[in-house]
């Protein structure tokens, strides 16, 4: 069954084209990366998926829902992590957890959530005072608070020491083994390659290439998702 | 609902744990009415005090609670849940509504109890005139949240235009004190029929010229904010 559906998408800013003609699918189920540079046209698509921006042209459908129409009936079931998106600095992480929670028609149990995500000791601590990584946690907690059936993550280990950046792998397995669809917006081709099922390699507001790591891997004749990357980004037609 | 009492319960727990709101809409007109217990028409003052702490409330940190979150993108966190926007904004309005009253009631109680002054001859119309005054001021305060580019311009707008008003509107100080052109100044000052709705209700006779004003000033501010707002 299929989660996302992106046909012919296309979101300009001005004289800017952002995004020019991108069509994928996400699959029930699917870890799909989302890879590319700084301004290849990534956030612009995520945020079109999660009913931010609505696109100048093509259709995007996201559990059978439009976005741009339907903003709500999609976010009940989605969980989202933004790369901007802050909390006062003065609420704690309990209380955000717990106010994100009700949010949702069927969340999870955000006490859980919080000790899943190793945040139980900080519950009291307030969000001004987490260092970057803690936020970065507290972040992912919050995505995952209501339950989702799809979760969005722009940039999901950024800011992590390298130790939480392989316990949060092992998370985001947890999540996919649990039949959590799952979209991951990376610069990290390490991670991509670890965790994603599927990734989509956007260029100037195209996507260049689209497969399984081992397949552009393949078609690049390269050792790993990392120079295929490079060969498929900066490859000039 | 469930989503409502928790956004606003915890838009109330922020703003009391923000010294700056604490100080300025609970101690500080406490404060004020110490300093002037002395004077024989303290039943003058205390209504002032109920329409400075609302305007210090929605003019001056509303705006900059409001323009932080958009800056921070707060707003657009809260976008991304099923959360509606008029959920988020009336849970705003609850805790600084509820935030304004704590203030009041501390003042007044202080007054009535402490200082022996008459308690209010209409409460119903003074519940009304705060309430209405309350509106006024989020309406104003949502305006200058609107049209601040920045959280920080947010906020010195907000404490530019709310500071010269509690003198001029007579709620800091009565304005039978000011100066002849001052005084002249505070009467097209949607803030001084805010003072003169809670005063005429404490101790006097209200009119509904009052309140219909008030009103109107409501829906012109809060039709000029939903024209301007912006959520990033």
């Amino acid at each position: 069954m299929t989660v996302i559906e992106v046909e012919d998408l296309s979101k300009s800013y001005g004289d800017t084209r952002a995004v020019d003609g991108v069509t994928f699918a996400v699959k029930r189920g699917e870890t799909f990366g989302v890879l590319g540079h700084n301004g290849a046209g990534k956030t612009t698509t995520v945020e079109c998926l999660v009913g931010l921006r609505r696109p100048d042209r093509g259709r995007v459908r996201v559990l059978g829902e439009d976005p741009a129409r339907r903003r709500r009936a999609v976010a009940r079931r989605m969980g989202v992590q933004l790369q901007e998106g802050e909390l006062p600095d003065r609420m704690r992480v309990a209380e955000a957890m717990r106010v994100f929670a009700t949010l949702y028609d069927r969340p999870g149990d955000w006490r859980e959530v919080m000790e899943r995500w190793d945040l139980g000791h900080l519950g009291g601590k307030a969000y001004g005072d987490l260092s970057g990584g803690q936020k970065q946690r507290l972040k992912l907690a919050l995505a995952l608070v209501g339950g989702p059936e799809l979760v969005v993550l722009d940039e999901l280990t950024t800011g992590l020491d390298p130790v939480a950046r392989r316990e949060t792998w092992t998370l985001i397995g947890d999540l996919k083994a649990s039949g959590t669809t799952v979209v991951l917006v990376s610069h990290f081709m390490d991670e991509a390659e670890e965790l994603c099922d599927r990734v989509a390699v956007f260029r100037r507001g195209r996507i260049a290439a689209l497969g399984t790591p081992r397949e552009l891997t393949g078609r690049t004749g390269t050792g790993s998702l990392e120079e295929a990357y490079l060969a498929l980004a900066e490859e000039r037609r | 609902m469930r989503a409502f009492r928790s956004l606003s319960g915890s838009e109330l727990r922020l703003l009391f744990r923000d010294p700056g709101s604490l100080f300025f809409m609970v101690a500080f007109p406490a404060m004020l009415l110490v300093l002037n217990s002395g004077s024989d028409d303290l039943e003058i003052f205390v209504p002032g005090y109920l329409a400075m702490i609302l305007a210090i409330g929605g003019i001056a940190t509303l705006p900059a609670v409001m323009g932080t979150y958009r800056e921070r993108k707060v707003l657009r966190r809260l976008a991304t849940t099923p959360v509606s926007p008029l959920v988020l904004l009336t849970g705003q309005i609850a805790a600084q509504l509820v935030m304004g009253l704590a203030g009041a009631v501390i003042v007044g109680g202080v007054a009535v109890l402490g200082f022996g002054v008459a308690p209010p001859a209409h409460p119903a119309a003074l519940a009304l005139a705060f309430v209405l005054s309350a509106l006024m001021c989020y309406a104003i305060g949502f305006v200058i949240a609107a049209v601040a580019p920045r959280a920080r311009t947010a906020e010195l707008i907000g404490l530019l235009v709310m500071f010269p008003m509690i003198f001029l509107a007579g709620a800091a100080i009565p304005r039978e004190g000011l100066a002849g052109e001052l005084r002249e100044m505070g009467e097209y000052l949607p803030l001084t029929q805010a003072v003169t709705a809670l005063r005429d209700s404490w101790a006097g006779t209200p009119s509904i010229t009052t309140f219909l004003l008030i009103s109107g000033i409501i829906i012109l501010g809060t039709a000029l904010a939903v024209a301007l707002f912006r959520w990033e």
